[in-house]
């Protein structure tokens, strides 16, 4: 038996980003003993890299803007497989959560009447991203920090120690859920980065809030800590993911120089004004308006531009079509051979905004392509192309509590949990989806605690399993893999055979190649001891990207369309029985199984608020008959 | 890993490091420490390949992939947004994923040396990390978040433009540390706040909707206050978002000394 340090409380939250840390803030504030763990220091989660800002449908810049507005720009963004009832919510109580983080004191760019100011971003109808300039996510988990601080200081003096009810776990990270016989969470079993030592947590509620997994693609925007963890922890727990072969390749990546290949640049250089062009100079995105958006958006460069300064009687511009789309003209702008030096295309700023307005709007952009690419876009046009940004598939959970399914006591909130974008998800929606959810999962957790009469108890074989199968990296024998030679290989295979536009050749050598990682994987040894050994970390990292790798290529050689983040060139059309089913991936043994599952029919208050003749877009016949334009029932607008 | 050696050494075999067209080979000298073994910090050299387009960090990230994989150092974003990669390059306070080689470059055909050290002040816990710790310890006892009395609004406290304005330099903090570990005056002496976090109760004390001016500036005419800022601008040198960090310290001098914002 290993010796464990051991702390009970009534709420784990694995993750201290946006979702993580409004979950737990959520369960201090009503009454549980909360803890947050996290993988970095506190404060230094990837959501400090989100940039444009959280979409709410507040109405302050056009009061156009309501919660079904934003619903239906979801549901299209999503091409109509999201869970709609997240949606829903999400929608109806971004507004909320954006005028709380307000409360708590977090700065935004205001409106001319000292309102929030709201901007324009890829299919959102109208401008609805609360920002601080360009640094939004950076402000959103400031200020959660800040408010955990002030939590902690009112316990402080309320029961005299700070971590009485709230306290933060950082640089530890969680190898393993723990359960009791039934299958009950009842805990979490953790590493300290620092020393290596093992932490065991009793608790019966964990809420996973460990965001994405494009670590495992070559070109990502993603962070190190992206390595699929809550996806990996819940789907040994037991629970199911669903959509998993929607990655979503954000269009605009720096391309140049290769240090930084990848790294973020914000669809608001182009809500702000910017423009996508290829090598001749020609603002290619007018070719690209598929058929589901045709008539939302200008076909000239002369109404794209009029609809900067007159929103209501002009079309908004193509080059902020949802980013799958625009994604796929850059590939295919490229792959024509009309792409720049460096393989992707230009975004021009320069010669649509002063160069006072380009440093006051986008600051951090500016800075960022003066110091990395030696690039002023004052004067010249960014590279640009597309980088792996975002998972829409993760942990199947209850629209409403966030309750994973099929796992008591476990809860999934933000990028890990599953559904909510559906195919695709729109730039904005992840703030907002973060705060909406991050609560929800946390009031989940405390509404479960409430009901249950005892607490499940941790099985101590698990346990002593679960710190065996930690150290085992450091048993490799004379000759073992390299982990970061393994996981640079991980990389390009994703990148390479299960990317943007995907073939069922490449994806049937991507499984094969998988296996062989997969094997390769079991032979993994590091040097050193446990004493902040980034190498061992590494190692036990590998099998969470491995596994959730597994799970996106095998839902995508499964699903025979194309539709959002899942482009298949061997079935490139939508194909509208594909909407309603969910593809989902549930471990067995150590094998993945995909299984289709029914998506629940969107209610019919929900589904009036479409005109039937876009709903037949997506749509198979009988699932119509209900609406009332074809049951002939038709009632007034607005109507409930 | 092979033990540590006493001395500054070059030994390392470094071949395995991909070397793409156009690189040069530069020195990477760190400083390393592992309190299992090492009494003392020492200097540990690798000849790396680098192109004159990458950061510090990617050579790091290549000696730690292709060399010892158990150098340890903090990095998150690896854009200069979540501040987690301060260390000293070449004697200054620097993000690592925001210092590019050719800045570095030597001379003439003088082979390229670059000294990378964890931040001073803190307490070195292995190679690059140190204990961030203190530092935090500084930024919570400033009380940085919005203290606000009366109801909470249903929707957003109204700020004018000009009065966001006011703030808004201040708020572009990562707390990254740059600042304070290039402080004397916080090496000297760790109790001193350090400017980080005078700079974060700076964004409270300007903020119109903050009440709670009075709590903070009471904290900050304490000794280990903003009096004992000597103003030599170290701060503001290091600070990888160019905040004015001694202006803010300054602007904070002046509002206890006139008990106005």
């Amino acid at each position: 038996m290993t010796e464990v340090e051991r702390h009970s409380y009534d709420v784990l939250v694995i993750g201290a980003g946006g979702a993580g840390l409004r979950a737990a803030i959520e369960a201090r504030e009503q009454g549980l003993r909360t803890a947050v763990i996290c993988k970095s220091l506190f404060g230094k989660a990837h959501t400090v890299m989100a940039e444009g800002g959280c979409a709410a449908a507040m109405g302050n810049v056009n009061s156009g803007d309501n919660w079904q507005v934003h619903f239906r720009d979801t549901m299209r963004g999503g091409k109509f497989l999201n869970n709609w009832r997240m949606a829903e919510l999400h929608a109806k109580e971004a507004p909320d959560r954006v005028w709380e983080l307000e409360t708590y004191g977090a700065l935004f760019d205001r409106t001319g009447d000292g309102r929030i100011s709201q901007r324009n971003f890829g299919g959102h109808e109208y401008p609805r991203l609360a920002h601080v300039g360009d640094r939004t996510g950076l402000e959103l988990i400031r200020t959660m920090q800040q408010k955990v601080v002030s939590l902690q200081q009112e316990d402080y003096r309320d029961l005299g120690d700070y971590d009485a009810r709230l306290k933060v776990f950082s640089e530890c990270t969680v190898t393993q859920l723990l359960n009791d016989d039934s299958g009950a969470i009842s805990g979490a079993f953790a590493y300290w980065r620092e020393s290596g030592r093992f932490v065991q947590f009793d608790a019966p509620a964990v809420v996973l809030a460990t965001g994405g997994i494009g670590k495992s693609f070559s070109v990502t925007s993603n962070s190190w800590e992206y390595t699929g963890d809550g996806h990996a922890l819940a789907m040994r727990a037991g629970a199911k993911l669903i959509n998993m072969e929607f990655v979503q390749f954000h269009p605009t990546g720096m391309v140049w120089p290769p240090s930084v290949k990848g790294i973020l640049v914000t669809e608001g250089v182009r809500g702000d004004g910017g423009v996508l062009k290829n090598a001749n100079g020609e603002r290619f995105m007018f070719n690209y308006i598929p058929d589901v958006f045709k008539g939302y958006y200008a076909d000239n460069p002369e109404e794209a531009d009029r609809w900067y300064s007159d929103p209501n009687n002009n079309r908004r511009t193509p080059d902020l079509l949802p980013r799958d789309e625009v994604a796929r003209a850059i590939n295919t702008e490229v792959k024509e051979g009309r792409g720049s030096p460096h393989g992707g295309v230009y975004l021009d700023i320069a010669s649509r905004l002063s160069d006072e307005e380009i440093e006051r709007r986008l600051p951090s952009m500016h800075h960022q392509f003066k110091e990395l690419a030696d690039v002023d876009i004052t004067s010249e046009a960014m590279e640009v192309g597309p980088t792996c940004h975002y998972v829409m598939g993760g942990v199947a959970v209850d629209p409403d509590t966030g309750a994973a399914d099929g796992v008591p006591g476990l809860f999934a909130a933000g990028e890990c949990a599953g559904g909510m974008h559906g195919s695709n998800r729109l730039g904005g929606n992840s703030l907002s989806d973060l705060l909406v959810f991050g609560r929800r999962a946390g009031a989940g957790a405390a509404e479960y605690l409430s009901s249950l009469t005892e607490r499940p108890t941790a099985n101590q074989t698990q346990v002593d399993e679960a710190a065996r199968a930690a150290v085992e990296p450091f048993g490799a024998g004379e000759t073992y893999e390299n982990p970061y030679t393994l996981q640079s290989d991980l990389q390009r295979l994703m990148n390479d055979l299960v990317g943007i536009i995907r073939t069922e050749g490449e994806m049937s050598e991507a499984l094969t190649k998988l296996r062989d990682l997969a094997e390769r994987a079991r032979h993994v040894g590091i040097e050193g001891n446990r004493q902040y050994n980034p190498g061992w970390h590494l190692a036990l990292d590998l099998s969470n990207m491995l596994l959730v790798s597994e799970c996106v290529a095998r839902a995508a050689l499964r699903r025979t369309e194309s539709r959002g983040g899942h482009t298949r060139d061997d079935f490139p059309k939508m194909d509208a029985e594909w909407r309603h089913t969910l593809l989902e991936c549930t471990l067995d043994g150590e094998s993945v199984t995909v299984t289709p599952g029914e998506q629940v029919p969107m209610r019919a208050d929900l589904l009036e608020l479409f005109e039937l003749t876009e709903l037949e877009k997506y749509y198979t016949e009988p699932e119509l008959v209900e609406h009332p334009a074809r049951s002939g029932a038709q009632r007034e607008e607005g109507a409930p | 890993m092979a033990s540590p050696t006493p001395t500054d050494t070059a030994a390392h075999d470094t071949s395995q490091i991909p070397a793409p067209e156009g690189s040069i080979t530069v020195t990477v000298r760190v400083l390393r420490f592992n309190p299992e073994f090492d009494d003392e910090p020492h200097w540990e050299s690798y000849d790396v390949p680098a192109l004159p387009t990458d950061r510090v960090l990617n050579l790091l990230i290549n000696i730690k992939s292709y060399v010892d994989g158990t150098l340890s150092f903090r990095r998150s974003c690896a854009h200069g947004i979540c501040g987690s990669d301060a260390m000293q390059i070449n004697g200054v306070n620097r993000l690592a994923c925001k210092v590019l080689i050719k800045d570095l470059l030597a001379k003439g055909n003088k082979r390229t040396t670059i000294s990378v050290a964890p931040i001073k002040g803190l307490p070195q816990m292995k190679d690059l990390y140190v204990d961030m710790e203190p530092f935090f310890e500084a930024f919570k006892a400033v009380k940085p978040y919005l203290i606000a009395y009366g109801n909470e609004p249903t929707h957003e406290r109204i700020q004018s433009q000009a009065d966001r304005e006011r703030f808004d330099d201040t708020t572009k903090c990562i707390l990254c540390a740059c600042c304070t570990t290039s402080c004397p005056v916080f090496w000297s002496d760790g109790s001193y706040f350090g400017p980080a976090a005078i700079v974060n109760a700076h964004r409270f004390i300007f903020d119109s909707r903050d009440e709670g001016s009075e709590e903070r500036l009471d904290i900050l005419n304490d000794t280990e206050g903003v009096w004992r800022c000597r103003t030599t601008f170290n701060c503001t040198d290091a600070c990888p978002r160019g905040i004015q960090v001694t202006k803010a310290i300054q602007e904070v001098k002046q509002a206890l000394l006139f008990k106005r914002v």
